[in-house]
């Protein structure tokens, strides 16, 4: 305070600095280093010996060209991520509004129960769904074939794209939607009782209520849950790669993740591996600057 | 500091002296390899998991002969197989990895040649073992010249079956690929509820079937590896194997999912007639599950037409990495590992054989059910998989995995799944 013009200037970065050492640390130099990465040429051998040779752009080359991008991991990644975050959103939603609508007591008792499901590592998850599924002695594919869905006799749902992928996505949105219910019942809570209250004289139904109190109330609590579900969602891993075929037996079923990992660990090519992730990062980072802009320009209106 | 050295060396000397005198070597220098006066200094080693279902006794008293030899501590970690390879990656590329690991045979040209591992030749030689290991067994570690792991055990695949099943069924276990399909579809007979022949997706129980029919799975041409996974005599073996799931249906769909883990346990559940399973395994079996002690009989891999079909003879080399610090240390534990006693006793706790030529000569000759017929299957019927540095990209895409999954779950027919796999193959191999 009493130093002021000299100090002022600095004070803020010496109290920044900490923080930005760690993130640049932990957070930054990992990224460049992908980012580097995916221009070499980098395999077992450099990574032992050092020495990468810089290849431009050949690995996006490769990638761009290879067919198992357009037809089996970007589809995969892409819709499963959409079906995902659509799906966590929406129960997630209708959960929080369960949740408000309950007493003291049986929110606790409820909440604590969703907690469960979030709580749960994902290699557990993941192991549980694979089990309830299994193909001899699975519960759920005995349902499924009381309910004439599988034929039992033949079908191995995790060699099958799309079964594989479903219960994927029971498998994320059941461990995703806790997150979201919990956040939107904190957005339903600050809405002020009388809103409602006054639509309701004036007529409107539950469904006229929610429609325009609550989602426009809400629009930044649900902009974070999309966002932040879309970059899990996208990104997903555990829980693909753990599944029978998960892990690169299964060609039909690589999604980026599991496609990049496979590439720079099992096969050693980092180069190209860092070249997947840095596409995954890009994409990630478009829809996300998308989603927002539109989001704000809607809010201007 | 100088001089401390010096005198720890010569004690070192003394003792490696002492040593190899108690081992019967006969005309080896004992300076410079063997036992080092480590005290204080800890030696950690990769040991991969499940190939003895107890190791803790085996490795407490290796610890104290260690310690006992060189004043150094072990410090053993198990690594599940499953994840071993990204896990070596991921040491390697972290700096962390260890100071001696377990290796699978058909990994180590792979990390040898990228210059992880350390070249063992002249320490081999000194020790006078080159001629003391199995032949094939320090081939398949052996690059240029170079060799990146000394062999410590190796098992070979035979079918593993269940005699009481067979007797109800009254069947005697099958000689030839049309005797398969009769004992298979007589053990559906008399149990619809089992599972007489699962057809899994790994690479070990599908070869067998490239090999039996005169298939390869890879030739060598100078310097250029090319796949042979869709030659017409691999295709023939292929086709023979899909139509034990497919037609005969002698397997069940899960097993198209299935690795060999995971057939040993629907095995040991009591859920297969037969299967395809390693010399090291009737062991594990019977601990998994002890209902089926005395129900388990052995047969080697029927040929097309009688004889043996090939199974693959794998096992792993003890690799010191080259990033330890004490390389002396090291070796006297590869050679402790590998050599005499421990080898011995690692090969009567596991069911592998151990890879010196003495102690496998002993094992030919004992008259174990459960072991001879692997025996004459290691001795008659093995082959190993392409000897590249290469080979490890193959194992690590998948590719024969992938082929048979895209086989047995209905999405290839088996020229279309083994072409692709043999680009795939020909891709890495970049011829």
């Amino acid at each position: 305070m009493s130093s002021p013009a000299l100090g002022s200037a600095r004070r803020p970065w010496l109290l920044l600095a900490p923080t930005l050492a760690v993130i640049g640390i932990l957070l930054l130099w990992p990224m460049v280093r992908v980012v580097l990465l995916s221009f070499q040429d980098f395999g077992l051998r450099e990574l032992v010996r050092g020495g990468a040779e810089f290849v431009a752009i050949d690995n996006y080359r490769d990638v761009l060209t290879d067919d198992r991008l357009w037809r089996v991991a970007l589809p995969n990644t892409a819709i499963f991520a959409l079906v995902c975050v659509v799906l966590t959103v929406a129960v997630g939603t209708l959960v929080a509004l369960l949740l408000h609508r309950l007493s003291p007591g049986w929110r606790t008792l409820v909440t604590m129960s969703v907690m469960a499901a979030w709580a749960v590592p994902a290699v557990t998850g993941t192991y549980v769904w694979v089990y309830l599924f299994d193909a001899r002695a699975g519960f759920l594919t005995g349902v499924l074939g009381q309910l004439g869905l599988v034929d039992v006799a033949t079908q191995n749902l995790f060699t099958e794209r799309g079964w594989f992928y479903a219960i994927a996505t029971l498998n994320v949105v059941h461990h995703g939607f806790p997150f979201v219910a919990v956040t939107v019942l904190a957005g339903l809570m600050t809405i002020p009782t009388e809103l409602p209250e006054a639509a309701m004289i004036d007529g409107a139904n539950a469904w006229q209520r929610f429609r325009h109190i609550t989602v426009p109330m809400l629009r930044p609590v649900f902009a974070i849950v999309t966002i932040l579900s879309t970059i899990w969602d996208f990104k997903v891993f555990t829980q693909i790669y753990l599944m029978p075929g998960g892990d690169g037996s299964n060609r039909e079923v690589l999604n980026l993740g599991t496609w990049s990992y496979i590439t720079a660990m099992s096969q050693n090519k980092f180069g190209l591996g860092a070249a997947i992730a840095v596409l995954l990062t890009l994409l990630l980072l478009a829809i996300t600057a998308v989603y927002l802009r539109t989001l704000f320009k809607e809010e201007e209106l | 500091m100088k001089s401390t050295s010096r005198a720890m060396l010569a004690l070192a000397a003394a003792s490696a002296l002492t040593l190899s005198a108690c081992g019967g070597d006969s005309g080896t220098d004992g300076g410079s390899d063997g036992a080092t006066d480590a005290s204080g200094e800890t030696l950690t080693v990769w040991i991969m998991e499940g190939t003895n279902p107890d190791p803790t006794p085996f490795f407490d008293e290796v610890s104290t002969a260690f310690e006992e030899e060189t004043g150094a501590t072990l410090d053993i970690q198990f690594v599940p197989w499953a994840s071993a390879h990204d896990k070596f990656t991921n040491s390697i590329a972290g700096g962390t990895g260890p100071d001696v690991a377990e290796v699978g045979t058909t990994w180590t040209p792979e990390f040898g040649d990228a210059g992880a591992l350390m070249d063992l030749s002249d320490r081999i030689d000194e020790a006078g073992l080159a001629d003391g290991y199995v032949g094939s067994v320090l081939d398949s570690g052996t690059v240029e010249e170079a060799v990146y792991g000394a062999p410590w055990y190796a098992g070979v695949r035979s079918i593993v079956y269940r005699t009481d099943l067979l007797e109800e069924a009254g069947v005697e276990p099958p000689t030839t690929w049309d005797e398969l399909v009769t004992v298979g579809e007589a053990l559906k007979e008399s149990d619809p509820e089992l599972v007489p022949f699962p057809v899994p997706n790994s690479t070990h129980t599908t070869t067998p079937f490239i090999w039996g029919a005169g298939g390869e799975v890879a030739t060598q041409d100078g310097d250029v590896w090319s796949s042979g996974l869709d030659s017409p005599e691999s295709i023939e073996g292929l086709t023979f194997l899909e139509s034990l799931a497919g037609e005969h249906d002698l397997s069940t769909p899960a097993a198209s999912t299935w690795n060999e883990a995971d057939t040993r346990d629907a095995f040991a559940r009591g859920e297969a007639g037969m299967i395809i399973s390693g010399s090291w395994t009737p062991k594990s079996i019977i601990e998994a599950n002890a209902d089926l002690e005395g129900k388990l009989g052995v047969v080697p891999i029927p040929g097309q037409d009688g004889g043996m079909a090939p199974s693959f003879a794998g096992g792993s080399h003890l690799s010191v990495f080259e990033t330890t610090d004490n390389e002396d240390l090291a070796w006297t534990f590869v050679e402790m590992m590998t050599t005499g006693e421990f080898a011995q006793k690692w090969g009567e706790q596991t069911g592998f054989f151990p890879a010196t030529n003495d102690l496998l000569t002993q094992l030919e000759e004992a008259d174990d059910p459960l072991v001879a017929p692997f025996a004459q299957q290691m001795k008659d019927g093995s082959a190993t998989l392409p000897v590249t540095p290469l080979w490890g990209q193959v194992e690590g895409a998948q590719t024969v995995p992938a082929m048979m999954e895209s086989i047995l779950g209905g999405k290839a027919s088996v020229e279309e799944a083994a072409t692709t796999a043999a680009d795939e193959m020909n891709e890495i191999f970049g011829s």
